[in-house]
């Protein structure tokens, strides 16, 4: 079962030691901070990391990010766990949560009903589960962003924090991922894992965070289950 | 270095560029020309033709030795098409060519086309400044007989920003293409005497990447392809610094041409070449390269 789940996007900068002297996103950093905290307070027996990558496969628990990935002076991790899964991890690390953790990459090319399947699966098993889903809205937002401003995106992101704050599961799932992919979206397939897990549940959505600040959209949210 | 990137460095020697030829203690100022009316750096100063013979007669005369001629700007949006790059680029090529024939001319570009029309209109060296996107580019400097950049950009196509980028080891894999592009050039038929490496800072690096590539620039030096960097005014700098504004970060553009000028780097491409020909003069006496211009303090 699922104890709850929590969207958390997974820019690098999350990482205080990647942002210099300025720690850039504080406001961000203490949401996801509070979406973990909140997380582990169902006292889950396994939180379960659900990030994009170029396969879908589980990762071993005990990996973590590496940061020198993006500054090639911090240290090396032995790993080559993909950045969103690492973040997530990192996320974890930073709450002092040394419970049972599962490290699940979802292929960017995933099917929909693969990774709605890869949800169901979560769902159903006899553990008492707690989500972790990594994934960014697009990353167009803006003429400074790093894919350049793409009017499509604002409305595209839109819909996908409406679907976010009424625990719209079915319209995460229905998202173009074609259009997700010209929108350098990295949150699609995660989500449609989400989807998997938590449509069948009747859950009470805390947006804690949506907004854009370098041009590339964030979401930060916790979804809690309400079993009568 | 591993054993595939030893075979392919080049014993130091002279670098030719049209007709000049440079030792490998001469250090090089590029300054930059841009045709553009929307490039990040004084953008628009020099779209017009006018003012942009002038920029030249004045970097000219405070000591490029090269003008790198560009007609498209690096970063996204709004799009400039083959003709309009070429329209921008190759008419002013040629007035600059008959103002300053022995001047060495850069074409900045990633389009074989681009690079066609230049060399006819009397460019000496092409600047391929997203890596080799366009295999043909080498093809037209070979034809040509002109110098060759190789620039690395990460997976990048062109004109698009780095996005979350990870690399296991930054400096190897610029390493590994740049040295790739060189072999590939010289193969084609480009003199190797007129062939450059550029690890292109912020193409397709974050800052930290660039801040590595610089640490460890005398990596690409010891290849002994002459190394050219481009890091003026740019992200990296103003991300050091906290400086957003790219007219602010002169003083760290020059601290890191210092350090790259010690460490052996042979070409700077500038915006603002009076202050970096006094860096680069300095760096090169005291690594010995060159003599003081005048000296009597104490010794009269």
């Amino acid at each position: 079962m699922i104890t709850a789940a929590g969207l958390c996007p997974w820019p690098p900068i999350l990482a205080r030691e990647l942002t210099g002297i300025d720690p850039v996103i504080p406001e961000l950093r203490a949401s996801c901070a509070e979406v973990i905290d909140r997380l582990i307070r169902t006292a889950p027996d396994a939180v379960v990391v659900v990030g994009p990558a170029a396969d879908t496969q589980v990762w071993t628990s005990y990996d973590h990010l590496d940061l020198s990935l993006f500054a090639p002076m911090r240290s090396v991790a032995t790993s080559c766990l993909p950045a969103p899964l690492g973040l997530g991890a990192y996320l974890l690390d930073r709450a002092n949560y040394d419970g049972r953790r599962v490290l699940q990459a979802v292929g960017s090319n995933e099917s929909v009903n693969n990774c709605v399947e890869l949800g169901r699966t979560f769902a159903s098993s006899s553990d008492r589960l707690a989500l972790l889903v990594m994934g960014d809205g697009s990353a167009r937002r803006s003429v400074k962003a790093p894919g350049h401003l793409d009017p499509r995106a604002e409305p595209f992101d839109a819909a996908v924090a409406q679907a976010i704050a009424t625990s719209d599961f079915a319209a995460l799932e229905q998202l173009d991922s074609g259009l997700a992919r010209e929108l350098m979206v990295t949150g699609v397939a995660p989500w449609q894992v989400l989807s998997g897990a938590m449509k069948s549940i009747t859950t009470r959505t805390d947006m804690l965070y949506a907004d854009a600040p370098f041009g590339v959209m964030y979401f930060v949210a916790l979804f809690m289950p309400v079993y009568s | 270095m591993n054993p595939s990137q030893e075979r392919r460095m080049r014993d130091p020697g002279v670098l030719r560029l049209g007709p000049k030829i440079f030792e490998p203690t001469d250090p090089v100022v590029m300054a930059v020309v841009n045709r553009t009316p929307d490039s990040f750096y004084a953008p628009g100063e020099t779209w017009d033709q006018t003012a942009a013979l002038q920029r030249v007669s004045e970097v000219v005369a405070a000591g490029a030795q090269i003008v790198d001629i560009g007609g498209v700007p690096a970063h996204p949006a709004p799009a400039v098409d083959v003709n309009e790059e070429i329209q921008r680029t190759a008419p002013f090529i040629a007035a600059v060519r008959s103002a300053y024939p022995d001047l060495v001319i850069s074409i900045d570009t990633w389009r074989h086309e681009v690079g066609r029309a230049a060399c006819a209109a009397g460019a000496d060296l092409v600047n391929d400044s997203w890596g080799g996107w366009d295999a043909k580019l080498a093809e037209v400097a070979a034809e040509y007989g002109v110098g060759y950049v190789c620039t690395h950009v990460g997976n990048q196509s062109p004109r698009t920003r780095p996005f979350r980028v990870t690399y296991k080891d930054v400096v190897a894999d610029v390493l590994d293409r740049t040295l790739s592009l060189a072999a590939r050039a010289a193969d084609l038929g480009v003199d190797p005497s007129r062939i450059l490496i550029d690890p292109a800072h912020d193409f397709g690096k974050n800052t930290y990447h660039s801040l590595e590539v610089t640490r460890r620039i005398n990596e690409l030096v010891t290849t002994g392809w002459p190394v050219l960097v481009s890091i003026s005014e740019k992200d990296f700098i103003g991300e050091t610094l906290g400086l957003s504004a790219p007219e602010d970060r002169h003083n760290g553009t020059l601290a890191a041409m210092a350090i790259c000028a010690w460490e052996g780097v042979r070409v700077f491409r500038v915006h603002r070449v009076a202050e970096a020909v006094e860096v680069l003069k300095t760096a090169a006496t005291i690594r010995g390269d060159l003599p003081p211009e005048r000296t009597i303090r104490g010794l009269a």
